[in-house]
Formats: C-alpha cells, structure tokens, sequence
C-alpha cells in the first residue's frame, strides 16, 4: 500500500513539474517520473519485504525476486545518463525559455 | 559454436566499432567504420535470411541460462528483414554523411555507430525488458545527434526530443514493469497468446504499445515528430527515419501478434487511430513550408498505413504491411537525402525559396517524381505494391470476418485512398514549386559562420555533384526494383507474416 501510494504521488509530482516550461523543472519532472517507474517495477516482483536472493544461504521461499531488481537497477543507469545530459541542454540553452522562443543564431531577412 | 550464438554480435560489433573510435581518433578510421559496420550488418542479415530459408527462427540465449530468465536473441524472417533494411538505408546515409563532411562532427561516427547497435539489437532481442534497454541505447546516441548537426534551432529542438523520448520511454518501462507484475515473465515467447486469456496483462501489454505507438509517431501524439525531425541535417533525419519509428513499428507488429494473437479487444480504437494518422498526416503535409516539413508529415502517414496490417490482423494484410514498411524506409530515405543533397548545394530547401530548377536538377526531378510518386502509392515504384497489397487483404479479410469485417474493410480501404489523394494534391505542390517557376538567377548558400548567407549569383557550375546524389539514387533504384521484382521478394514476407501469426516454431526455438 505504501509502495502503491508513493508511485502515486511521485508520477502525480512528476506530471505537474513537466507541465511547466522551464527546463530544469521539467528535467525534475522527468526525475520524479522515472523514480514512480522504478518504485512500480520494484512492486511487480517484491510485494513485501524479504530475504536477500543470495543462492545457498537464503531460503528460496523467502528470497526476493531478483529479476526486478535487476530492472530497476539498469532503468536508475539509463535514467542518470539522461538526467545528465538533459541538465546540460538546460545549461546550454540558458534560462530564455521562460519568456521566449530559444535564440536560434540565424538571421533570416537581411 | 553454432550459427545462433553469432547473433548477439550484430548488437556488439557496432557497439564495440563506437567504443574503437572514440578511443583511437583518426579520420579514416571512423570513415572505415562508418562504412564498414553497415556492411557487415547488410552481409550478416542476408546470410541469416538464406539460413532462415531452411530454419524458420534461430535464437540464442546470452549466457545459457535456459527458458525465461534468459536474456534470449531470437530471430525470423521478419528480423532478418528488417536488419538487411535498416543496414540498407544506414549504410545509404553514412555515405551521404561523408560526402557532406558532417561526420567530421565530434564523435558523430561513435554515435552513428551506438544507434546502430541500438537499432540491431532491437531488431533481434525477445524479451521486453531488453526491448527498453536497446531502445535506450538507440535513444541516447540520437540525443547527443540531434545536438551536434543541424542548424542552431537544434538545441531548442533537442530539448523537445530528448523530453518526449524519456517519457515515453518511462511509460515503456511502467508497461514492462506491469506486464512482469502481471505475468510474471517478460520474455516474449512466454507471452504467447498469455494477453488474450488474461485481461490484465492484456491491459499491461497494452501499456507497452501505447509507449510503442508514441514513439511510432502515430495520431494523436506525433506532434513532437514533424516539430523535430526536419530541425536536425539531412542525414541524420535519414537516419532517424529509417531506425527509430520503424524499430517502434517493427515492436508492436511483434508484440500485438503474439501476446494477442489476434485482434485486441480495443481494435476499434486502433482503426480510428490509425485512419486518423494516415489522414492527419496526409493533409498536414499540405501546410509545410519546408521540404523536409513536409516528408516528416508523409512519415507520420505511413505510419499508419503500415498499422493497417495490425488492424486488419490476417497473414496477407501483416506481408503487406512489412513490405509497406520496407518501402517506406527505402523511399522516404532516397527522398531525404535528395532533398539533402539540394541543401547543401544551395544552403535552402524551403518551398518557395528554390524554383525553376528542372532545367538545372534533371536527375534530381526524376528522383523526386520516383520518390513522391512512391509515397502516394504510384507506378512503378514500390508504393503501389504496398498500398495494393493493404487494400486487397483487407477486402479479403472481410469476406472472412463477416460484418465487422465489413466496417474494417469499409473504413481501411476508403482511408487508405483517401490519403493517397490528399497526399498527391499535397506532394505534386511540393514538386511543382522545386522544379517550375521562375528560373533563380540568385542564391542564399550556407555561411558557416552566420548561417544564412549573403545572395550570390547562380552560375551554371553550381550543381549537386552526383557523388552527392549516388546515395539517393540507389535508394530510389532500390525502390523500382522492389516494383519490379516484386515476385521475387513477396514470398519472403508471407515466410514472414506465417511466423507472426504461427508463433509455435519461435516460442519452442526460444524456449526449448
């Protein structure tokens, strides 16, 4: 339940933030989102707590299922990486966003 | 060491190319590779397609774990299809990169050369986690792309592509995440026909091809695809034609086929889109003000008629529809770069900015009569064959399925002409206004410093070179061919569209 609620604010967080123009919101946005996807995979094979999936020293019954955590942990790589780059387009574009078109650097009529 | 444990290097042999070229830093070099990788994929894919002539599906689990834990690389008819393809149409772009010096870009080869193993493991992964992963891969490179070539509205623009793209690319991920909380596997052979018996993993999957369906490009969320697509240059939109929304497509052919085998439930809501894309995108093409605006709105309208076979869902309709594809990304990659190849030489491809240019271009008319021809579904080019080939399995299909067949035919066949009409009002504008009109006496080329250039006289040596156009033309000849000797290729797709809706063979290769 606590799970499911977090996934629900989080994506509720991440929708409103993406909904502003400004860049560096929207790129938190898009962190917030990726955060509620990751939660949500970790739900799909870990309903409740257990045991670590160590073959030979846990249980089998009572190990997690570790196929989601895998999941979880390629989708955290991906989601830096863009997060990453996507602060640096925010950077480059400087904060003009806000009120105006980008600046494109051509001069079309001369 | 057999032939299916080869098939993982079609991923890793681009991605390890990336990797030499970004370590060793020499201009031939990356020229090498940029070629050379292409090749390799186009030579691999069509040994695999003379091997699948006596093997139906090879498939190769990473590693040897066994059944669905596997990380399992699988491929068919289909998958070999679509890696000579898009190998094809890559290598086709990498040598207009060259000749246009764009590959001089800082690491622009390295990226060429991710998105290709992107796009190649796409192609041939079975398992809808790996999907996300490779479509990742795919995507990061087109990011950094989008930033490095094309004018300076790139940078605005690649904030567009970057935030459309990792949002849906989240959604992809909360589908797969619902479809393992669901059915406990996301390998797609264990999948098989689980999301006709199961409305809730029916609904996941369906998650999957929404997430799909926006990268795709299809009505009513292509908004972000004709906005960013002509921004970047000319190759690189080749590129990003021929890889990105038809891996997307190429995804949900295969995951609808087999998690549903057969329609969906909410296959009246997939009609309307899909009518909804093919005219949208045809009538939009009307009010582009560029050359390439307006190719990225004919993109957004074969999207959808290519889902016309998923529609329709009968093995004619599916062969059709791979060979619409095939075509699509043939054609719409030769008329990309010959609108290229115009650019470059006059720095300006904006209807209205260039006119006259018939007595100048002669190659280049014919090339464009070809390729618009061929998006409007005329001969001889591979359009009619295409276009035919929806409309006869769709009216055969409704002989079959009685009077909901009838609605679909009805629907399908009518939207399908009615596309094509608009699209030839909206595409013999575009090609009227290039080549008739006032011969131009003056010109605007590129200036590297401020982009648009003063106005200079138009000399009779300036001219696209034909090196510059060699790779629009072989493009565009592999159009005709495809019309020509259709006879000859057609049974590949039916091999094909038989594995798609006959998954037994795929599901016991995979899961043994």
């Amino acid at each position: 339940m606590i799970l499911a609620m977090t996934v629900g604010v989080l994506a509720a967080g991440g929708t409103y933030l993406l909904l502003q123009r400004e860049m560096v919101r929207m790129v938190f946005g898009v962190g917030l989102l990726s955060h509620a996807a990751n939660f949500l995979l970790l739900a799909s094979g870990v309903p409740a707590w257990r045991d670590e999936p160590l073959v030979n020293r846990m249980d089998m019954a009572q190990a997690a299922d570790p196929l989601p955590q895998a999941f979880v942990l390629t989708a955290i790589v991906i989601t830096l990486a863009v997060t990453i780059f996507m602060l640096a387009l925010a950077v480059l574009g400087h904060n003009d966003d806000t009120r105006r078109p980008p600046e494109t650097g051509e001069t079309h009529e001369k | 060491m057999t032939f299916s444990s080869l098939l993982p290097l079609f991923a890793a042999i681009p991605l390890l190319a990336a990797g030499l070229s970004v370590v060793v830093r020499r201009a031939w070099l990356d020229r090498a590779l940029l070629l050379l990788v292409p090749v390799g994929t186009l030579i691999g894919a069509v040994a695999l397609l003379i091997h699948h002539q006596s093997n139906a599906v090879v498939a190769h689990s990473v590693g040897s774990f066994s059944g669905v834990v596997a990380i399992p690389f699988v491929s068919d008819t289909f998958t070999a299809i679509m890696l000579a393809v898009t190998g094809f149409a890559t290598l086709c772009a990498s040598v207009f990169l060259l000749k246009t010096g764009e590959d001089r870009f800082r690491f622009a080869t390295a990226l060429i050369l991710l998105l290709s193993g992107g796009v190649n493991g796409a192609l041939l992964t079975g398992d809808l986690f790996n999907l996300f992963v490779f479509v990742e891969v795919m995507l990061l490179p087109s990011y950094a792309l989008i930033a490095i070539t094309g004018t300076w509205r790139r940078l605005g623009i690649g904030r567009s592509f970057v935030i459309v793209n990792l949002v849906t690319s989240t959604v992809l991920l909360i589908g797969v995440g619902l479809v393992y909380g669901a059915a406990g596997t996301v390998n797609l052979a264990a999948l098989a026909g689980a999301a006709s018996e199961d409305p809730m993993i029916g609904l996941a999957v369906t998650v999957v091809l929404v997430a799909l369906a926006i990268k795709g490009g299809m009505v009513p969320v292509h908004g972000w695809l004709p906005s960013t697509y002509p921004m970047t240059s000319a190759g690189i939109m080749a590129l990003f034609s021929a890889l990105h929304t038809k891996v997307a497509l190429y995804a949900i052919f295969r995951i609808y086929s087999i998690t549903f085998e057969g329609a969906a439930p909410w296959m009246p809501v997939l009609l309307v889109l899909v009518l909804a894309t093919m005219l949208v995108g045809s009538f939009s093409t009307m009010a582009s003000k560029t050359l390439r605006g307006a190719l990225a709105f004919q993109m957004v309208a074969g999207v959808g008629h290519i889902l016309v076979a998923v529609v329709v869902m009968t093995e004619a309709s599916l062969a059709a529809g791979m060979f619409y594809m095939v075509h699509h990304i043939i054609t719409m990659g030769g008329l990309i770069l010959a609108s290229g190849a115009l650019e470059h030489t006059y720095g300006n491809a904006k209807l209205g900015g260039l006119s006259g240019m018939l007595g100048r271009e002669k190659l280049l008319a014919v090339l464009f009569a070809l390729g618009l021809g061929s998006l409007v579904g005329l001969p001889p080019t591979s359009g009619l064959w295409g276009k035919a080939g929806l409309v006869v399995s769709a009216a055969a299909a409704e002989d079959a399925a009685g009077v909901s067949g009838a609605w679909i035919a009805g629907l399908t066949i009518g939207g399908i002409i009615v596309a094509s009409i608009i699209s030839l009002i909206a595409l013999q504008r575009v090609w009227s206004t290039l080549f008739f009109g006032h011969v131009q006496e003056t010109y605007r080329p590129d200036d590297t410093r401020t982009g648009r250039g003063d106005p200079k006289p138009l000399t009779a040596d300036v001219k696209c070179s034909a090196r510059l156009l060699a790779p629009a033309t072989v493009l565009i000849a592999a159009s005709l061919a495809l019309f020509f000797f259709a006879g000859l290729v057609l049974p590949l797709f039916e091999t094909a569209a038989h594995g798609l809706m006959d998954p037994s063979s795929y599901i016991k290769a995979v899961l043994g």
